[in-house]
C-alpha cells in the first residue's frame, strides 16, 4: 500500500519560525442574543496569506471588523503584532482594510485617495509623492493619478482600494471579499495578481471570501467557518484531501457522501453499510474513530471514483447523466445497491466514456473514502 | 385603463372638454403670475401711477437707492440673514448628523418634531417667541430677530442635510478611520465634503426664508430695527408708490436667484 501522506505546500510562515501577526483568543461576538462569532481561536503568522472561508452570514466580516477595530468583541482578546488592541480605535491600529464595497473617497482623485493614509501619518510631501507613485505602479494604475473614482472601472477601483491600503505598509492587510464585484475573468486575473503581490510585499493578508476555489488558489492556510465557529483550519491540500467533517467536505469542492452504520472497525479501516444496503469500505483518520454500530458518514471525491477496475469498493451501476465540462466529464450514476454517485473523468486523450443508460462498473479505494468526524 | 384612454381621446374627462381644462389652467397661471408681472412692470413706469403705463424709466430704482431708511432696512435684513444662516446651518447640520447617526429612545418623536416645526403656523411661532423674549427680558431688536430666524430655519436645514446624508455611503467614513483619520479629521476630510452640497443648499434656503420672513419678524422686531419686508409693509401704509414695486422686484429677484442656486446645488453630482 502506498504511503498516502498529504504533501502540503510548506506553510512558509510557520516554517520560517516567524511571529504571530494576529492572535484571536477566545473571541465571541454577540449582537443581542445572536452569536455571530463563537469562541474563535486563531493564530495568523507574519507574512501568511490567511483566508476566512465560509457561507454567507457565518461571521467572516464580523471577525475582520473586530480585527480592524470597528466592532469590539463581546469576549476574548485580540492582539496585532504582539500588542493587545482592546479599546484601541481603528485609526490607531496597525492594520488596513480593503472593503468589499471599496469605499473609495468619491470627492478625491486617485492620487489623493492613495495618499490619504500617508498624509494622516504626516509623511513628508516628497515621500508621499514617491510612495503613492510606487503604489500606483504596483497595482498598474500609473497614469491614472488625476482621475476621479467616478471615471474608473470596477477593476480599477478595486486596485485603488488595494493601493490605498498597501501604501501605508500595514503589518496586516484585511481584505473583505475584495474581488466579489468583479466578473469571472477579471476575478481570476486579480487572484493571481493579488497572490504574487502578497508574496512580493510580504505583508500578512487576512482574506475573507465565500468562494472556496478562490481560497484554495490563494491561501497558505484557510479557516473554514460555519455559524460563527471554525470547522477546520488547515492548508488547501489538507482541507481538500482530509476534510474534518461533513460541512467542510461539502463546502470545499464536490463530494459523495455515504451515510450508514459501522459494521466493522479495525484500526483505520472501517466498513459501513448504508440504508440502501451498500457496503462501503472506508478509512477513518485522526479525528474520527468510529465504533461498531455507530452512525457515520463517509465521503469520496468524484475524481477518485473510476469506471471499471478493481478496488476495495466495486459496484455495478447505470449511467444516468453525462455532462461534458471541457477538460473533464461529469457522470452521475445510480448504484445497483441504490443511491447516486457523481464521478469525474479527465478527457485526456480521447473523450469516449460510457453514455447515458449504459450499464457500467465503478470502483474506488478505501484510502480515498474518508469517514468524516462531527 | 381602456376606459380612460377612450375618454381622453374623445376629449372629455368627467364631462369637461379639453379646451375647458386648458382655459382653467391658463386662468390659474394668470391668477398666480399676472399680479407679479404687473408689479414688476410698473416698477419701471415713468410716472407715479401704478395703474396707467406711461413709459419706461429707472426713476423708482433711483429713489429706492436714495432713501436711507430703505437701505438701512436692507442692511438689517442682510445682517440678520447672514448671521442667522450661519448659526442655523451649523446647528441644523449637527442635528441632521445626530439624527441619522445615532439610534436613541424617542427618535421618532425627535424626527417628527423636526418636520412639524416646518409647518408650524408662523403666527403661533411669532407670538410664542414674543412671549418668551418678554419673559426672559431680552430687549426686542436685531438680536431677537436673529434668534427667531435661527429658530425657525434650523429644521429646514436639518431636513435638507439629512436627505443628503441618507444617500451617503457610510463605509467611506470607516475607510477614513481605517487609514488613520481621527473622528474629527474624518468629519472635515470626508463627511463634510460629501454632504457639502446639501449643507450649502440648506444654508441658501435658510437665508431665503430669513430674508423674506414677515409674520414672525413683525412680532419680535421691536421699534428700532426693521427688516425689508417690514419696511415694505410700513411704506404701504402711506400709500402705494412705485418705489414699493421696485423694492418688491429686487426682493423677488434675489429670492429666485437663491432658490435656483440652491436647487442647482442639490442636483449637482459628486464633483465629477
Ligand atoms: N450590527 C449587527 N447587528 C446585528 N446582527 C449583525 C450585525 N452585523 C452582523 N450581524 C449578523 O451576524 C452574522 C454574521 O454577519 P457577517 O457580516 O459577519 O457575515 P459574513 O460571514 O461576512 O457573510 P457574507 O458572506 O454574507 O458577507 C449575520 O447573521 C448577520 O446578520
Ligand atoms: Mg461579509
Amino acid at each position: 500500500m502506498e504511503d498516502r501522506q498529504i504533501r502540503e505546500r510548506p506553510a512558509r510562515a510557520e516554517a520560517a519560525g516567524r511571529g504571530v501577526a494576529v492572535r484571536l483568543a477566545g473571541i465571541t461576538k454577540r449582537f443581542g442574543d445572536f452569536v455571530a462569532v463563537d469562541d474563535l481561536n486563531l493564530d495568523i503568522y507574519e507574512g501568511e496569506f490567511f483566508s476566512l472561508l465560509g457561507p454567507s452570514g457565518c461571521g467572516k466580516t464580523t471577525t475582520l471588523r473586530m480585527i480592524a477595530g470597528f466592532e469590539e468583541p463581546s469576549q476574548g482578546e485580540i492582539s496585532v503584532a504582539g500588542e493587545q488592541v482592546q479599546g484601541v480605535p481603528p485609526y490607531r491600529r496597525p492594520v488596513n482594510t480593503v472593503f468589499q464595497s471599496y469605499a473609495i473617497f468619491p470627492h478625491l482623485n486617485v492620487f489623493d485617495n492613495v495618499a490619504f493614509g500617508l498624509r494622516r501619518a504626516k509623511t513628508p510631501k516628497d515621500e508621499v509623492a514617491s510612495r503613492v507613485a510606487d503604489a500606483c505602479e504596483m497595482v498598474q494604475l500609473a497614469g491614472f493619478e488625476k482621475r476621479k473614482p467616478g471615471m474608473l472601472s470596477g477593476g480599477q477601483q478595486q486596485r485603488v482600494a488595494l493601493a490605498r491600503a498597501l501604501v501605508n505598509r500595514p503589518k496586516v492587510l484585511l481584505l473583505d471579499e475584495p474581488l466579489g464585484a468583479l466578473d469571472l475573468k477579471l476575478r481570476k486575473e486579480m487572484q493571481l495578481e493579488l497572490k504574487s503581490l502578497q508574496e512580493e510585499v510580504g505583508i500578512t493578508f487576512v482574506y475573507v471570501t465565500h468562494d472556496q476555489e478562490e481560497a484554495l488558489t490563494m491561501s497558505d492556510r484557510i479557516a473554514v467557518m460555519n455559524e460563527g465557529k471554525v470547522q477546520q483550519l488547515a492548508g488547501p491540500t489538507t482541507l481538500y484531501e482530509t476534510p474534518a467533517n461533513r460541512f467542510v467536505a461539502g463546502f470545499i469542492g464536490q463530494t459523495n457522501v455515504f451515510s450508514g452504520t459501522v459494521e466493522a472497525a479495525d484500526g483505520e479501516r472501517t466498513t459501513l453499510r448504508t440504508r440502501e444496503g451498500l457496503r462501503v469500505e472506508a478509512v477513518a483518520r485522526d479525528q474520527a474513530s468510529p465504533k461498531e454500530g455507530e452512525e457515520v458518514h463517509a465521503a469520496v471525491r468524484p475524481e477518485k471514483v473510476r469506471f471499471g477496475g478493481s478496488g476495495d469498493n466495486v459496484s455495478a451501476a447505470e449511467v444516468k447523466q453525462v455532462v461534458y465540462l471541457g477538460a473533464s466529464t461529469q457522470y452521475i450514476v445510480e448504484l445497483e445497491g441504490g443511491g447516486k454517485l457523481v464521478l469525474y473523468q479527465q478527457n485526456a486523450f480521447d473523450a469516449t466514456g460510457p453514455l447515458e443508460g449504459d450499464g457500467v462498473s465503478v470502483s474506488w479505494d478505501a484510502q480515498n473514502c474518508l469517514v468524516l468526524g462531527g | 385603463m381602456a376606459a380612460t384612454s377612450k375618454g381622453s381621446r374623445k376629449g372629455t374627462m368627467n364631462g369637461l372638454p379639453d379646451w375647458g381644462l386648458l382655459l382653467g389652467s391658463v386662468l390659474v397661471y394668470l391668477f398666480l403670475y399676472a399680479p407679479i408681472a404687473v408689479l414688476i412692470l410698473f416698477s419701471f413706469n415713468s410716472t407715479r401711477s401704478t395703474q396707467v403705463w406711461s413709459g419706461f424709466s429707472f426713476e423708482w430704482y433711483g429713489q429706492l437707492l436714495a432713501d436711507p431708511t430703505i437701505l438701512q432696512a436692507f442692511r438689517t435684513s442682510l445682517t440678520v440673514g447672514v448671521i442667522a444662516t450661519l448659526i442655523a446651518t451649523v446647528i441644523g447640520t449637527m442635528t441632521a448628523l445626530a439624527l441619522s447617526r445615532h439610534r436613541f429612545r424617542g427618535q421618532s418623536v425627535a424626527d417628527t418634531a423636526i418636520y412639524a416645526a416646518t409647518v408650524m403656523p408662523e403666527i403661533v411661532v411669532g407670538v410664542s417667541l414674543l412671549v418668551f423674549f418678554v419673559a426672559v427680558r431680552i430687549d426686542l431688536g436685531i438680536t431677537t430677530i436673529v434668534i427667531a430666524h435661527v429658530a425657525f430655519t434650523i429644521s429646514f436645514v436639518t431636513i435638507v442635510v439629512r436627505a443628503r446624508l441618507a444617500g451617503m455611503d457610510r463605509s467611506v467614513e470607516e475607510a477614513a478611520q481605517d487609514l488613520g483619520a481621527s473622528p474629527v479629521q474624518t468629519f472635515f476630510r470626508v463627511t463634510l465634503p460629501l454632504i457639502l452640497p446639501g449643507v450649502m443648499a440648506g444654508g441658501l434656503l435658510a437665508f431665503t426664508l430669513s430674508f423674506d420672513d414677515f409674520v414672525i419678524t413683525y412680532f419680535i422686531s421691536g421699534v428700532g430695527s426693521s427688516t425689508l419686508p417690514l419696511k415694505i409693509y410700513s411704506m404701504i401704509k402711506f400709500g402705494v408708490s412705485p418705489v414699493i414695486n421696485a423694492l418688491s422686484t429686487v426682493v423677488l429677484v434675489a429670492t429666485l436667484f437663491l432658490i435656483f442656486g440652491g436647487s442647482r446645488l442639490l442636483v449637482r453630482k459628486d464633483n465629477t
